[in-house]
């Protein structure tokens, strides 16, 4: 979804063009301002970058989030983006926050403890559309400081409307200090296409392959598999701009090159015999080199021609897929964080706010309710399992791509397992971030336990109540169900407005079975009418910060000791404010 | 079915809360895969005033194969075949370009898009697409003409 944006808002901002161009972009407005899916616009987008070719440089070329820092002609051209991009995301985002604020402030009002588990479907789904839209806008990567800096004073003022005061603030915490240019490197992908418009014979099967360059002047160069490089790396893990080499006869030697200037990848054919096609346009004839053209996501590239028909595997052409400028796609950004505090919140029924990614646009249905299979993809992108399977087991599997925004994902990646530095860093900054210092403190104080496991009652259930929502413990899904129904007991408790009687008594009684093993946990918890999400929408994600943020008293009730019966009574305060702000 | 359910939330979403000058229904009441949607000719567009039938056929596979969108009324535009199909081109329904996660909102809004400014490189009707571009005048008058001809007969 959020990759719908990465050519839409520059070429929104060139102002007035004439003719088609005009009518496109205004097509482009006009979808995205409905409250339909973006992906109407997305589709106009790649019209609009397929057919006039022209555009292509220039909408993607700002775009690229792996321009290193020191570069002066990048630093310009950036600057020069910054007015246009800015006006886009500020207008657009807001209206559609705006939007969005009435209708789950509405909802939030006039839905008392019972509103049923199922909004009306309009309703939430226009919620939806708009969210994903502006999430789309505001998932635009922050692909460098100074964007990041326009961005920031919409976001979490439009934001805050929404979510809470303290998501907004770690939104703007993590915009602020995610990966500037200097750590950006350049990256492109190559996976393997198969004409699918004309019946033509099958090219040559390639495992994808992946390269970042180690320097701005690399070039990654493109030519018949010889035994003489050695066996090729197809995704190396360091930055690399090692040759790549196809094992096809109509692939030259020294075929084509790929290369990174200014922010924006070009292709050259070298002096092929065969050709190097770019989307079906011969770069130059035969043993001649090319003069640079720049390429954009999606494009396709074919190296020779078909010999002998290509029926020997040896004698086919090969289609590559170009997939570059995403990189920003696989950084912390809006939309893929969102989408962690799906995961992290998931079977908490509606109180979570996920900005967007709450649906499966398959079937359009909810992928919150727990007890669920889904599939993520790279992109972020979520879908009910069931819903995407017949994309994941075509004939192109391992390659997948995501039917919202069109990212390949290799399914057959190998799983990624280091420690994510760049997440660990803008967490630390989140929690940082957060008005409430005491918190951390109090954590560290109170529940030295927290972070493992097996922690105890009374240490989950501040957990449950005091870091609702940025887990930055990591805590296990056992954890995290608990939480969500500890938390339904405060919500219906502070809704009510209910004794302190009655809500210690219900503390007590679920903290009981948590002090137990998670699969009694679990069970106990499948019985708590919280299950249903009874709770308003939004609610307890806007109350949590509140709390944390203004109660100083919750130190006390921290204590493990203390009775925990002053929370209900805060809890309502701190909501209340919540919402008449 | 899958598909009837997505098709399903889709049809009671759409008639909820209508795009701006389009009404759907179903064709039959018992084929969730057919529906007719009446379009009013925008504001601005030779079109208007005139209300049009387009039918839109959903595919078994949908949303994994795009539908296809024609015009039971008659109407003079070069991106809609001037036959008794009334196919109209449009580029999101392409099967390569198709996304599942589109949806018949957006198809709908696109195709009301396109009646206001037709895609003359995109033609299906070379002729017209021809005067679109050379004679603009003289397509607004026979787009009127057509528009009152047909799509005004009902009223």
């Amino acid at each position: 979804m959020s990759t719908s944006t990465t050519t839409a808002p520059t070429s929104l901002s060139e102002a007035p063009r004439p003719g088609r161009l005009r009518r496109f972009s205004q097509l482009r407005a006009y979808t995205q301002t409905l409250s339909s899916s973006t992906s109407s616009g997305h589709r106009s987008r790649n019209s609009l970058s397929s057919r006039v070719p022209w555009l292509s440089p220039s909408s993607s070329g700002p775009e690229s989030s792996t321009r290193p820092a020191g570069n002066s002609t990048a630093a310009e051209v950036l600057e020069s983006d910054e007015p246009a991009l800015s006006r886009y995301t500020s207008a657009p985002t807001a209206g559609a926050f705006h939007g969005l604020s009435i209708d789950t402030q509405t909802s939030s009002a006039e839905s008392s403890r019972s509103t049923p588990p199922n909004e009306p479907a309009s309703r939430s789904s226009n919620v939806m559309a708009r969210l994903r839209s502006a999430s789309a806008v505001q998932g635009r990567p922050p692909r460098t400081t100074a964007l990041a800096s326009t961005t920031t004073p919409d976001a979490p003022t439009s934001a805050s409307e929404t979510t809470s005061a303290a998501t907004a603030i770690s939104t703007s915490a993590t915009t602020t200090t995610s990966p500037t240019p200097a750590n950006q490197k350049a990256t492109i992908r190559f996976f393997p296409h198969q004409d699918s418009l004309q019946s033509s014979r099958p090219s040559l099967p390639f495992t994808p392959i992946a390269r970042t360059l180690p320097s701005d002047g690399s070039v990654i160069r493109v030519g018949r598999y010889s035994e003489r490089d050695g066996v090729p790396v197809p995704n190396p893990s360091e930055p690399s701009d090692a040759p790549v080499g196809f094992k096809s006869k109509v692939v030259s030697r020294k075929h084509c090159e790929f290369s990174y200037k200014g922010g924006q990848w070009h292709i050259k054919d070298v002096g092929s015999s065969s050709g190097t096609f770019l989307n079906h346009m011969r770069l130059s004839q035969p043993n001649m080199v090319s003069r640079s053209y720049p390429i954009k996501d999606g494009d396709i590239v074919q190296l020779g021609i078909d010999f002998r028909g290509g029926e020997e595997m040896i004698f086919r052409c090969v289609r590559i897929r170009i997939e570059c400028n995403r990189s920003w796609q696989q950084q912390p950004n809006e939309f893929n964080k969102n989408t962690e505090s799906l995961i992290k919140n998931l079977g908490k029924g509606d109180g979570a706010n996920y900005s967007g990614c709450r649906e499966c646009s398959i079937c359009l249905g909810s992928v919150l309710r727990p007890y669920q299979c889904l599939f993520m993809a790279a992109c972020a992108h979520v879908w009910h399992y069931k819903c995407i399977s017949r994309l994941l087991h075509s004939p192109e599997y391992p390659m997948f791509q995501c039917p919202n925004c069109r990212a390949f994902t290799d399914l057959s990646a190998e799983v990624d397992d280091t420690p994510d530095v760049l997440e660990a860093k803008t967490e630390d900054t989140t929690e940082g971030a957060l008005p409430a210092g005491e918190s951390t403190a109090s954590h560290a104080e109170t529940q030295p336990a927290a972070a493992s496991p097996s922690v105890p009652a009374t240490g989950e259930q501040q957990q449950g109540r005091t870091s609702l929502e940025p887990h930055t413990e990591e805590p296990d899904i056992a954890t995290d169900v608990e939480n969500l129904h500890l938390q339904d007991e405060d919500d219906r408790n502070s809704a009510s407005g209910s004794g302190n009687e009655a809500e210690d008594d219900r503390n007590v009684d679920s903290a009981g079975p948590s002090t137990s093993n998670d699969d009694l946990a679990r069970s106990a918890t499948v019985s708590v009418t919280g299950f249903q999400p009874t709770q308003p929408v939004n609610v307890p994600l806007s109350r949590s910060p509140r709390l944390r943020a203004d109660t100083p008293a919750e130190t006390s009730d921290d204590n493990p000791l203390t009775p925990r019966n002053d929370m209900g009574p805060l809890a309502f305060d701190g909501r209340a404010g919540m919402r008449s702000e | 079915m899958a598909s009837q359910k997505r098709i399903g939330k889709e049809l009671s979403e759409l008639t909820a809360s209508p795009p701006e000058g389009i009404s759907v229904e179903l064709a039959d009441e018992a084929d969730l895969f057919k529906w007719k949607v009446f379009m009013n000719g925008p504001e601005g567009s030779p079109y208007e005033g005139g209300k049009f039938l387009v039918n839109l056929t959903l595919p078994n596979e949908y949303p994994f194969k795009p539908p296809t969108v024609s015009f039971g009324t008659k109407i003079y535009h070069p991106n809609v075949t001037n036959d008794e199909k009334g196919s109209m081109c449009l580029g999101m329904l392409r099967a390569d370009e198709w996304k599942p996660s589109s949806k018949i909102a957006a198809v709908l809004e696109f195709a009301r898009q396109l009646l206001l400014e037709p895609m003359p490189d995109d033609a299906v009707e070379g002729r017209i697409a021809e005067q679109y571009k050379s004679d603009r005048k003289r397509y607004d008058e026979i787009a009127r003409e057509w528009t009152r001809k047909w799509a005004m007969s009902g009223q």
